[in-house]
């Protein structure tokens, strides 16, 4: 487990909370990492809960960075941030101070555009201007900055790494994309760089510099049966075309592959935390312990757990002439029938949380070991309705980290 | 389009269904979380259940469909799964072997192009390569024919990845048509093309929940699916419908106190009425957000729309999958 936190650079708003240790659920990470991954299959709230992680944060006094992808209309609006905007947009003070939460940190929304940032990357990577004009001209380059398996995860990766250590923030937070497969985010970087830089791509480079064009003949016999086979497939200009391209962005490798190693390296890092979004669908659950074992194996640490959308269990329901009772005492004015069709919803709601709580059962087997590896594990009860504000982000905050001294 | 306002007249429950089943290949699309796969599944033993031979096409996933039907796990070769249903769960590499060994004729030729260890590295680097493979391999099941010469398969149904992913798939024949040169590659990518935007062959199933930000992202990606790519959508399935409880009044009522929708209320009213009560204004909210999603569903797309019940102890088993094939 994390040592003993830093004090918060601002005090928090309870005066004697202080004196409690701010130690429960994921607040230990929110305090000793500077960057905290989430990660998760598609449609889990991994969005949502990285925003409220970084609530959390910042309602510690934290400098707090999200780096998203596309994040839900409403919730943009009501954070008052512009939904294609790739740069830095902060919230103001008086969006926090509206919905009555304490913020004494700060909030910056950054939407990640995977072209934007491979631009820029091969605009910094590029030795002279002429390089980098020729190769963000190039048709291929359009492809490959857009659509190449792997490049949205490595480029999110990328820009992780670029605002990681920028002063600014004390706290980056990362939504990751989501990925079809648990293999291609952690494998994103060497993919696509070893698409593009690898022995393979000397060799074609090599095949076509020594014809000038492609001469197959001058060409060793085996090498010219290969190059001519993948030139029925592709149609063979496109071979040339292909390396050319590939020659060009050869100038851009060696600062590129450096690069990518650097960011693979990075996150590994002693100041990285993963986060691992689902919900009790058992369909997730699998997919999550999936993901979980894949970062074991590359040796990358789990640090928690959070499960979205348990539901709740109403415990022992009233009979229909209670809730009638209970009814009338509220002052509710409700059609005839209206204490069965309570039951009915309760009763409804209640099975969905049985069922949840049978699937966190064999989360919690399977999680034994990760549990007693220092992982946290949190749920979050399931919302009638899609959170699209910060009062609703600052509630999902309490469950994943809750302030010291607020009440449980 | 008639069988639209027929289904929409009928509580959009789907009568147009045969309809669908004509179609050679369907692409099954939505944003993650929607049951995708459960609807692939469900959609499979439906048109099964009519006496089409199925095959549901994954690409290269950690397959989920076998423990929606409840088979061992799915792999690289096609395995029968259910009565006229069989999956696979397609490889890239195998795929792209497969297709090199089509083009090029002869094995051997294949082998020194993809035995090659540089040029394996190489293929990665050309634009949409893999996911044409899968794209083509999916598309390949639809021409196999048995020995007396009816097709293997009567319908294709290809399990795309979420919406991002799936899109990209999507666009791979026209991003080959924008960057290949002339050759078999293109010639095979203008067929298939032509294929997927025909009606009458092929089309996209989109798969959405009646909830506020699923109902948005659909919206939008009909109209990528039929104006950037004009590809044409058949079908809109919304799964997980409640079945209302309470009348539009009865939802504002229950709704007036905030309190009984915080995230703690459950807890705060375990054993006791109030249970009842705020287990009801929860119904209520999803209710209301059903209501409105469906609403602009319908307002906003003009989609033939098949509704499915929320299913709710039974999401992602065997049982479950099977009741909303009958729905289907």
């Amino acid at each position: 487990m994390p040592g003993p936190l830093a004090p918060p650079r601002n005090t928090p708003p309870a005066v004697d909370a202080s004196l409690l240790a701010d130690d429960a659920g994921l607040a230990p990470l929110l305090a000793s990492r500077r960057v905290i991954l989430c990660v998760g299959c598609g449609g889990v709230g991994k969005t949502t809960t990285t925003a409220a992680l970084g609530l959390a944060a910042a309602r510690r006094g934290k400098r707090v960075l999200c780096l998203t992808i596309d994040p839900a209309r409403r919730l943009s609006q009501s954070l008052g941030i512009e939904e294609m905007k790739t740069e830095a947009q902060t919230i103001e003070p008086a969006r926090f101070e509206r919905a009555g939460v304490d913020v004494p940190g700060s909030m910056t929304v950054m939407m990640l555009d995977t072209k934007s940032t491979f631009d820029s990357l091969v605009a910094s990577l590029a030795p002279s201007p002429e390089q980098r004009d020729r190769i963000l001209g190039n048709v291929l380059y359009k492809y490959i900055s857009t659509s190449l398996a792997g490049t949205q995860e490595y480029m999110a990766m990328e820009k992780l790494y670029a605002v990681r250590s920028d002063p600014s923030y004390d706290l980056v937070l990362l939504d990751t994309p989501p990925t079809a497969n648990a293999l291609d985010f952690l494998d994103a970087p060497e993919r696509l760089v070893g698409a593009i830089d690898s022995a393979a791509t000397r060799w074609f480079v090599q095949a076509f510099q020594s014809s000038g064009k492609l001469s197959l003949n001058l060409l060793a016999r085996s090498t010219a049966a290969v190059l001519r086979g993948i030139g029925k497939l592709t149609g063979s200009g496109f071979l040339e075309q292909i390396a050319a391209f590939i020659h060009e962005m050869n100038a851009v490798f060696g600062g590129w592959k450096q690069r990518a190693d650097a960011v693979a390296s990075a996150l590994r890092g002693p100041d990285v935390a993963y986060v691992l979004v689902t919900t009790p669908d058992p369909l997730c659950v699998r997919e999550v312990l999936y993901f979980a074992d894949r970062l074991r194996e590359q040796e990358m640490r789990r640090d928690a757990f959070v499960v979205n959308r348990v539901h709740p269990v109403y415990g022992a329901i009233p009979g229909a002439a209670e809730i009638a009772a209970a009814l009338d005492g509220s002052g509710l004015a409700l059609g005839p029938g209206a204490a069965a069709r309570l039951l009915q919803a309760a009763e409804d709601e209640s099975r969905m949380g049985k069922l949840d709580h049978l699937n966190l059962i064999a989360l919690d087997a399977a999680l034994e070991d990760e549990q007693t590896g220092g992982s946290v594990r949190v749920d979050v009860p399931a919302f009638p309705y899609d959170i699209y504000d910060v009062a609703g982000l600052a509630r999902i905050a309490d469950v994943l980290a809750p302030l010291p001294g607020a009440a449980g | 389009m008639t069988s639209a306002h027929l289904a929409l007249q009928a509580g959009g429950l789907g009568q147009d269904l045969p309809e669908l089943e004509r179609r050679r290949f369907l692409f099954v699309t939505g944003k993650g979380g929607v049951g995708k796969t459960t609807i692939s599944g469900a959609l499979a033993l439906a048109f099964a259940a009519r006496g089409k031979r199925v095959l549901v096409a994954m690409c290269n996933t950690k397959e989920r469909l076998s423990a929606i039907l409840g088979t061992r796990p799915i792999g690289q070769e096609v395995t029968h799964v259910a009565e006229r249903v069989w999956a696979v769960n397609i490889s890239p590499d195998k795929a792209l072997r497969e297709y090199g060994e089509m083009v090029l004729k002869v094995r051997a030729a294949a082998d020194l192009v993809f035995d090659n260890k540089y040029t394996r590295t190489f293929f990665r680097a050309v634009p949409g390569l893999f996911e044409w493979a899968m794209l083509g391999k999916a598309w390949f099941h639809t021409t196999e024919l048995l020995p007396d010469g009816s097709p293997r398969f009567d319908v294709v149904l290809l399990d795309a990845p979420a919406t991002g992913h799936g899109m990209d798939m999507l666009r791979v024949p026209k991003v080959i048509l924008d960057v290949a040169p002339p050759g078999i590659l293109r010639r095979d990518a203008e067929a298939a093309w032509a294929m997927f935007r025909d009606p009458a062959r092929s089309g996209v199933v989109v798969v959405t929940l009646p909830e506020e930000m699923p109902a948005t992202e659909t919206v939008e990606l009909v109209a990528e699916i039929r104006g950037e790519l004009g590809l044409p959508v058949h079908r809109l399935i919304i799964n997980g419908v409640l079945p209302p409880l309470f009348s539009p009044e009865e939802r504002r009522a229950l709704l007036v106190d905030p309190g009984r929708l915080d995230i703690a209320a459950p807890t705060r009213a375990a054993h006791t009425a109030e249970s009842a009560i705020v287990a009801g204004a929860r119904r209520a909210m999803r209710e209301s957000v059903q209501h409105e999603s469906l609403g602009r569903l319908r307002r906003e797309l003009d989609l033939p729309t098949v509704i499915l019940p929320f299913l709710f102890d039974e999401a992602s088993t065997v049982a479950g999958t099977r009741r909303l094939a009958a729905r289907l």
